[in-house]
């Protein structure tokens, strides 16, 4: 739902000012002449945040801004000043009565926007329905690392991915690159001299752009202090070194909300696939569990009958891939989809030794197993 | 009266160009040099003063007056062609967008600009000790303008240079009892 922002000001060129400065938000501007107008609108239509200017005709500012505080209804609205008047009386006066900020014009847009949003959940437009990127669309990462080799690593790391990495070595740099380019995940080097990630950390948080943005920690294993440090700053995710890349690849996945179901399901004309890769731990038995009753759903309406699990590069089967076949083999019962599985030797091995799989019947192709059903 | 003036000309001349700058460099992303410093003597305020702009043409003059320690009113002058230029690089909309708003549209940007560069160089003021309130900003349309203040005053004018054309900034200020 997108937050309601009410100007206050008898200018109409700050009003259109402030409606161009928030075009790129999830957000409604609403307008008001002077402090009558502001205290009726802010009434009618309770405004997540209200721009005031102080000097006005019929009410001004500070009066409009005293009944507000003293309404039970509305004085818990919060208010940013937004006015030509400063200096130190007027602005000790105001903050008496109860503000959340003061911006003084002139302004840049980028500051009154970054300032609402510290008061307000301020979203980019567009994103309360987020179109899902796919496993296979590029995405843009922005990694912050001073030694050259890890972000080279980085970017072999990922070149079976059809993502972007971008390297920088400063925060200079990755301010700058931000500000150009909201990327769509950020991998910062925790060791970067004078705790600059942790500085990073926070203006990246404090700027409406990029406060959504995943931002990962990058640590070497035994430095358990900056983590330490870092996780108490705000980083949720920390990625030691050496990176372990398919498990890098998947948080990102999860931390972008890309659909990764293009890894695991496969629609061909008649049959769908349903290809398990050669590590299947629990993290990707959970992320295909998520997509099955989907997946299978959107087979059913392609008008597809036919399932082949693929297990062929799976490394060993345990009870956890055996619970995962074994519900998804229910599921194709359900919907009345047939289904066959395809695997290697020790996967056939495996299966015998457990009392649930031992009368699997796998084929040694995808092909034969599509052939047999 | 002049002479006991509490700001000297250097002092005045650098407000007036900070708030100018300010302003311009914020809102409009362009520079404003000042070309010239007009300083009007007790004999000449009396008689009135002509702007170093050409005034036989519609000029638009932005107002605002700032009241307290020291009391005083700005005017800006501006041709119409920068006016439109200003108002389109304020508001972010073309020239035929805003002429499709028509003449209330520019004058009120301009009565805006007026309003921050008066709020800048007042709020300076109140940094020097000065503590002001202002009033609201009024625009006018007109040719030929001469200004004669009711009471002595100090008066400068100050002419500044912005992408091929002028504007003047005209203060008047006097120091209350």
């Amino acid at each position: 739902m997108s937050v309601k922002i009410l100007t206050v000001d008898d200018s109409k060129t700050v009003r259109i000012i402030v409606k161009k400065a928030f075009k790129s938000f999830d957000c409604e501007v609403l307008e008001a002449q002077n402090g009558v107008e502001g205290l009726a609108m802010a009434a009618k239509v309770n405004p997540d945040i209200i721009l005031l200017d102080i000097t006005m005709p019929v009410m001004d500012g500070v009066e409009m801004l005293t009944k507000l505080k003293s309404d039970p209804a509305l004085k818990t609205i919060p208010v940013i000043m937004l006015t030509a008047e400063a200096g130190r009386e007027n602005v000790m006066k105001i903050a008496k009565i109860g503000v959340r900020d003061y911006i003084v014009k002139p302004f840049k847009e980028d500051v009154l926007c970054d300032k609402v949003s510290r008061v307000i959940d301020l979203r980019p437009a567009g994103e309360s329905e987020p179109q899902q990127k796919k496993i296979d669309d590029p995405i843009d990462i922005l990694v912050v690392e001073d030694k050259p080799a890890i972000i080279d690593q980085i970017k072999k790391g990922f070149e079976h991915t059809p993502w972007n990495v971008f390297g920088v070595s400063s925060t200079g740099e990755a301010i700058d690159f931000c500000q150009k380019k909201v990327p769509d995940c950020i991998l910062m080097s925790l060791s970067l001299p004078e705790d600059a990630a942790i500085t990073l950390f926070r203006i990246v948080r404090s700027n409406a752009k990029t406060k959504y943005v995943p931002l990962f920690g990058l640590s070497v294993k035994t430095a358990s202090e900056e983590q330490h440090r870092a996780q108490q700053a705000g980083f949720s995710t920390i990625i030691t070194k050496p990176i372990d890349f398919p498990e890098l690849e998947n948080k990102i996945g999860k931390a972008v909300n890309l659909d990764t179901s293009g890894k695991y399901f496969g629609l061909e004309e008649d049959y769908m696939t349903v290809k398990l890769p050669n590590v299947c731990n629990a993290a990707v038995v959970n992320e295909v569990s998520n997509y099955l009753k989907t997946k299978t759903g959107e087979a059913v309406d392609a008008g597809i009958s036919n399932v082949v699990f693929d297990a062929q590069e799976v490394q060993s089967l345990d009870m956890e891939v055996i619970k995962l076949l074994l519900h998804s083999m229910k599921l194709c019962r359900d919907l009345s989809l047939n289904y066959a599985l395809a695997g290697n030797a020790t996967v056939i091995e495996d299966s015998k030794k457990f009392e649930e799989s031992k009368d699997w019947v796998f084929c040694d192709s995808v092909e034969a197993a599509r052939e047999s059903i | 009266m002049q002479q006991t003036f509490p700001i000297s000309d250097q002092e005045l001349e650098a407000l007036a160009v900070n708030s100018v700058s300010s302003v311009f460099n914020t809102m409009l992303e362009s520079e404003a040099h000042l070309r010239e410093t007009i300083k009007i003597d007790e004999e000449a305020l009396e008689k009135g003063v002509n702007l170093p702009i050409n005034t036989s043409q519609i000029l638009l003059a932005g107002t605002v007056g700032f009241i307290g320690g020291l009391t005083g009113i700005i005017y800006i002058f501006m041709d119409l062609p920068l006016a439109m230029k200003t108002t389109c690089k304020l508001l972010g909309l073309e020239a035929d967008e805003v002429e499709e708003e028509g003449h209330e549209t520019v004058n009120d940007a301009i009565g805006e600009l007026t309003n921050m560069i008066v709020g800048t160089f007042k709020n300076d003021l109140s940094n020097k000790g000065y503590e002001c309130r202002m009033t609201i900003p009024s625009i006018l349309r007109g040719s030929n303008y001469t200004i004669e203040p009711a009471e002595a005053a100090l008066r400068r004018i100050f002419k500044f240079d912005c992408e091929g054309s002028s504007f003047v900034l005209d203060i008047l200020i006097k120091e209350e009892d």
